[in-house]
């Protein structure tokens, strides 16, 4: 009994004491870079476990909130060569032009609608954007264990001025490591969509999920992203993240 | 009631071929009006539903004309606070080089952003298409049709299809079959749908959009968006809902429709006099009937209300007959229109239904119906009048009374003079239609009173060629002015349409045939469609330098031209090269002098209207134009008024200096190309064709190949107005067959005691003959006359309230000339039939009669 009561008083005073926002922020402090590479492999299962898969490449430059990554397919034969560039901006939504290289131009994703699925994945366009923690109220709801490890759960609500396609989200962050282990995005009260973050390594003392799998509960289907080829911090050069610059090494 | 089932049935029954063409008369002229009208609210709904179908949930669309605009007014669109979702659309239709299959609308949208305005049901297996753009927006050559297209062509996903591009025929690739729901019915299911920068490439749009479909952001009313719209975007740009392409279709339509509702009314006018004439007929023919019953007791009221419910009957059975055969000639009346309206009008709609409205079945029964009682309304009277003791001795009932005679005729001088003086303030509608309805009517009171001078003046003549027969047949209409007067009435009236419509059509053409000669001389055109309508199909303009290079080629004009609606009217902006026209085309200017003209416009200080733009829009010389332009508001004097037509409804002439600046657009959709004197015009345009082929896929039609065209597009456009002609004349015919019916019957003794002294079989079938064809010479006479007086005023309608055009008054003579022996050849063919049944009658039955 007394180990009960000295457990659920020390669970308060530790939400006493931890403020959620430090900790969100310590965890994207945490994956803080100059840049990013990977190589990337969406495999969507649909709910008739029909699996397409596509290749990209990923570089990014910057990080949380001002941003900029190009993403370029390469598989398979039929996209490949598609390029998407995204301007991250902590204000405001992104901006994203893609790249096409059959018709030798690109285009403006006008992301008015940003619950738009990601080209044909369970993510939404909003769901790829970085989150700014000045735009989302933060509240502690405990401690939980998940895939073996102590997480904080936190509550994420956007503020006002915030427009969102959910009313708020879940974040499981790993108290060991401060990875992200699960984001669960709700609209009102139901789920709509589940990220869970595994196979987390540390590469180059950033630890990093090197798959997500994003189910999207009203299709009940899957997308995983595996990451491979990570490197981060490698030497990139601000002008390959340009309008220009997607013609150019298309 | 009673009277009716013991008198007039049996009546009925014995004359049934004469019951049945005067029903005839109703059943053409309800038939003609209710497929006419059928047809035409079909083709409005077709492109309403078109609209309808592939707006989806949009409430407002932003365009600007034809033109369209520049990409980046879309990002001025999307900032706009009270914007929801705006998304970028191209629309066009191309042809589908698939035998049988015509052309097929193309939209081109963006699909990252546009399945938040439109449901794209798709078949399941290609629900990834639409999951995952990706792939359909990397291959260019990407394409969803409908499953009614798929299926009517036997396509499936990864066939390819044949589309004629600005590149020439390119082949697509089936990426998605749409389910068949909503947007997949529009355009009769000949629709696709294309990534809007694929759209942009293949059908030469540069960097430009058709417009911008728009849904407000929630908690904002479309009233608000749209003000917020038109505060950011000026008066350059439209911002309508959906609904206001219907009415500017209906608005370009509008002098189409409305020469198709005055032939539907003549076409019903003329089965009046059918039934008048009818009615007249029976009336004479049962007169001892209704002496009898008068004596009897019967009253006049009685007596008429017989005739009335004969009428009604009558009316009723064939608007209903009618109503029922226009609706079945309404859907091929349609799809035919349909067809013209698309070629020439670049209009993307096409009739896949019928859209049968209630209360214009109910309008045309009832309007039948009415004719009808109204056409026996003067006989039902004249039957009530008979005076019982006259009524039963026999004798000659068909003469006018002096009286009659002579009151008609000051109403026709009275009717005569009155429109005499409404000419004079013809420029006032109402002072205009007013004369015109009087000229008409008093041409038709003075018709009895004419027809028997004619019957008289001819007689010495018939008696001089056949002395017998003549003289009989003669005898027969002088003796019966009201039998003949009303079938002469019903003839001339359906000629006097003829020549009002002929007379048009051939001032149309000879006006159109001055105007080829003088605007449309280069030796050749560069157009990337033989279809010159198609402004959806651009080319940059550099092609001009390209083709002035190639040897043998002396001078190259550029082209762009597009609708724009100007104060709700929908007309044609016309972008010329002013100082390289003005050295090859030397036009007449109707108001200001051609060089001032030139110069002016040239220098982008003005710009000159056709007849039809100041007629319609009432502008005149020095008023400014003030068009709305990407750039902002365009304001132009008129600096000179031509003959023009391009577009019934207007155009405008500006340099295209003016149009490059205001309209930041350097395309053009057709060159003009003149070949170096002595210069083979056939080689240069080979060599211009090789030059082309290489970098574009354009087409190169020679000078004859336009106008063939041109000329083409008129005649589908007339064929209409020809067919109503016929059904017109059709009617005549029917009432000469009447009254050869009627007159074989009144004069079954005369022609039995003609038989009994001695008379030929031959002789008396040539007196029935004579007669026919001398009804149908007087009506000729009369048509003419009245003809002549129609077209006059069919001229001045079209000037003022169909179009604008101005077109000389020429009469179409050679036209009369085909229409005597068509009239000559129907009235005999009408008399083969009344002629048999006189000769070969029982004599016996004939001696007894009456």
């Amino acid at each position: 009994m007394s180990r009960v009561l000295t457990s659920a008083f020390s669970t308060f005073f530790v939400l006493l004491q931890v403020d959620p926002r430090q900790i969100v922020e310590e965890a994207q402090r945490r994956t803080t870079t100059q840049s990013q590479r990977y190589e990337g492999t969406l495999r969507v299962i649909d709910a008739r476990n029909k699996v397409t898969e596509k290749r990209w490449q990923y570089d990014r430059i910057g990080s949380h909130g001002s941003s900029k990554a190009v993403l370029r397919f390469t598989a398979p034969p039929e996209v490949k060569g598609v390029a998407l560039l995204v301007l991250n901006h902590p204000d405001r939504s992104s901006d994203q032009w893609m790249w096409t290289p059959a018709l030798n131009r690109d285009r403006r994703i006008a992301l008015q609608d940003r619950s738009t699925r990601f080209f044909g994945t369970d993510f939404s366009f909003e769901d790829l954007e970085e989150r700014d923690t000045n735009q989302f109220d933060f509240k502690l709801l405990g401690e939980e264990s998940l895939d073996s490890a102590v997480c904080w759960k936190v509550q994420s609500t956007p503020r006002q001025a915030k427009v969102s396609q959910y009313t708020h989200s879940y974040l499981w962050i790993r108290k060991d490591n401060y990875a992200f282990a699960q984001i669960e995005n709700y609209d009102k009260d139901h789920l709509v969509r589940r990220a869970h973050y595994s196979d987390i390594r540390n590469d180059q003392g950033i630890w990093t999920a090197h798959q997500i799998d994003m189910h999207d509960l009203r299709r009940n289907s899957h997308t995983i992203l595996t990451i491979e080829k990570l490197q981060y911090n490698v030497p990139m050069n601000g002008d390959a993240f340009t309008r220009e610059a997607l013609s150019r090494e298309s | 009631m009673m009277l009716f089932r013991l008198l007039s049935w049996p009546y009925l029954r014995r004359h049934l071929v004469r019951w049945i063409l005067t029903v005839a008369g109703i059943v053409l002229g309800v038939g003609v009006f209710v497929a006419m009208h059928t047809a035409n609210r079909s083709i409005f709904s077709a492109f309403d539903r078109t609209v309808d179908q592939i707006a989806g949930s949009t409430q407002l669309q932003v365009s600007a004309g034809e033109f369209g605009f520049d990409e980046s007014v879309l990002e001025r669109v999307q900032s706009v606070r009270e914007v929801g979702i705006a998304v970028p659309v191209i629309e066009a239709t191309v042809d589908t080089n698939i035998p049988g299959q015509g052309s097929i609308l193309i939209l081109g949208i963006d699909m990252t952003g546009d399945r938040n305005l439109r449901d794209y049901e798709l078949k399941d297996a290609d629900e990834a298409i639409m999951d995952d753009p990706l792939v359909f927006l990397a291959q260019p050559d990407s394409l969803m049709v409908t499953q009614e297209f798929a299926g009517r062509n036997n396509l499936t996903v990864n066939s390819k299809i044949p589309l004629s591009t600005i590149e020439g025929i390119q082949q697509f690739t089936v990426r998605g079959i749409m389910s068949s729901t909503g947007m997949t019915r529009a355009f009769g299911g000949n629709f696709a749908v294309m990534d809007i920068y694929a759209a942009q490439q293949v059908l030469g749009r540069g960097r430009r959009f058709d417009r911008i479909d728009v849904r407000a952001k929630d908690g904002i009313t479309i009233d608000e968006c749209q003000a917020a719209l038109k505060a950011t975007l000026g008066p350059s740009f439209d911002v309508d809902p959906p609904s206001a392409r219907g009415r500017h279709f209906e608005a370009l339509l509008q002098s189409y429709s409305t020469a198709m509702m005055i032939s539907s009314l003549f076409a019903l006018m003329v089965g009046m006099f059918i039934i008048y004439n009818s009615f007249a007929i029976a009336v004479t023919h049962r007169r001892a009937e209704i002496g009898i019953l008068r004596a009897l007791g019967a009253t006049r009221g009685q007596i008429q209300r017989l005739f009335l419910l004969e009428s009604i009957v009558a009316g009723t059975l064939g608007s209903v007959v009618g109503a029922v055969v226009g609706i079945a000639a309404a859907l091929g009346i349609a799809r035919w229109i349909s067809r013209v309206l698309e070629t020439a009008g670049g209009v993307a709609q096409r009739v896949s239904e019928l859209q049968v409205d209630a209360s214009l079945i109910a309008l045309a029964i009832v309007a039948g119906t009415g004719t009808s009682v109204l056409a026996a309304w003067i006989p039902a009277r004249n039957a009530a009048r008979v005076d019982p003791v006259q009524a039963l001795q026999k004798g000659k009932y068909q003469v006018l009374s002096v009286g009659e005679n002579r009151r008609r005729r000051w109403i026709a001088l009275a009717a005569f003079l009155i429109a005499s003086v409404c000419l004079f303030f013809s420029y006032s509608k109402p002072f205009f239609y007013t004369g015109y309805v009087l000229m008409i009517g008093a041409g038709l009171l003075l018709a009895p009173a004419l027809t028997l001078l004619l019957s008289k003046t001819l007689r010495p003549i018939l008696k001089r060629i056949l002395p017998a027969e003549g003289t009989l047949a003669a005898d027969s209409l002088v003796e019966a002015p009201r039998r003949t007067s009303a079938t002469v009435s019903a003839l001339m009236l359906s000629l006097a349409m003829v020549v009002g419509f002929g007379g048009f059509a051939h001032s149309f053409y000879s006006s159109i045939q001055e105007w080829m000669d003088n605007a449309l001389n280069p030796d050749f055109f560069v157009a990337p469609s033989e279809n010159l309508a198609t402004r959806s199909l651009t080319f940059p303009a550099e092609i001009s330098s390209v083709i002035e290079r190639v040897d043998g080629v002396d001078q190259v004009q550029v082209v762009r031209d597009a609708r724009v609606t100007y104060h709700d009217v929908p007309v044609m902006v016309i972008s010329i090269e002013t100082e390289k026209v003005a050295s090859t085309v030397h036009r007449t200017p109707v108001a200001g002098s051609l060089e001032e003209m030139n110069r002016l416009t040239a220098e982008g200080k003005g710009l000159f209207v056709s007849e039809s733009f100041a007629t319609n829009l009432k502008t005149k010389m020095g008023d400014v134009v003030e068009l709305p332009t990407p750039s902002g508001l365009l304001k132009l004097p008129i600096v000179g008024i031509i003959r023009d037509y391009s577009d019934l409804r207007g155009s405008l002439f500006i340099d295209r200096s003016v149009y490059r600046d205001w309209w930041k657009d350097d395309t053009a959709n057709i060159a003009r190309v003149y070949v170096k004197k002595g210069e083979n015009v056939e080689a240069v345009r080979q060599r211009v064709i090789n030059t082309l082929s290489s970098q574009y896929r354009l087409l190169v039609l020679t000078n004859r190949e336009v106008r063939d065209w041109i000329m083409k597009l008129l005649d589908q456009w007339f064929a209409m107005t020809y067919n109503q002609i016929v059904v017109a004349v059709l009617v005549a015919v029917l009432g000469i067959v009447n009254t050869l019916t009627v007159s074989i019957t009144d004069r079954k003794r005369e022609l039995g005691v003609m038989q009994a002294v001695g008379g030929l079989r031959k002789q008396i079938r040539w007196t029935v003959w004579i007669e026919a064809l001398t009804i149908g010479v007087i009506g000729l006479i009369l048509g003419t006359c009245l003809g002549a007086v129609n077209l006059y005023y069919t001229l001045g309608m079209i000037k003022r309230d169909l179009g604008g055009i101005g077109l000389d008054y020429i009469f179409p003579s050679a036209f009369m000339i085909l229409m005597v022996p068509i009239i000559l050849g129907a009235a005999w063919i009408a008399a083969l039939g009344p002629a048999e049944a006189a000769v070969r009658g029982s004599l016996v039955e004939a001696l007894e009669y009456e």
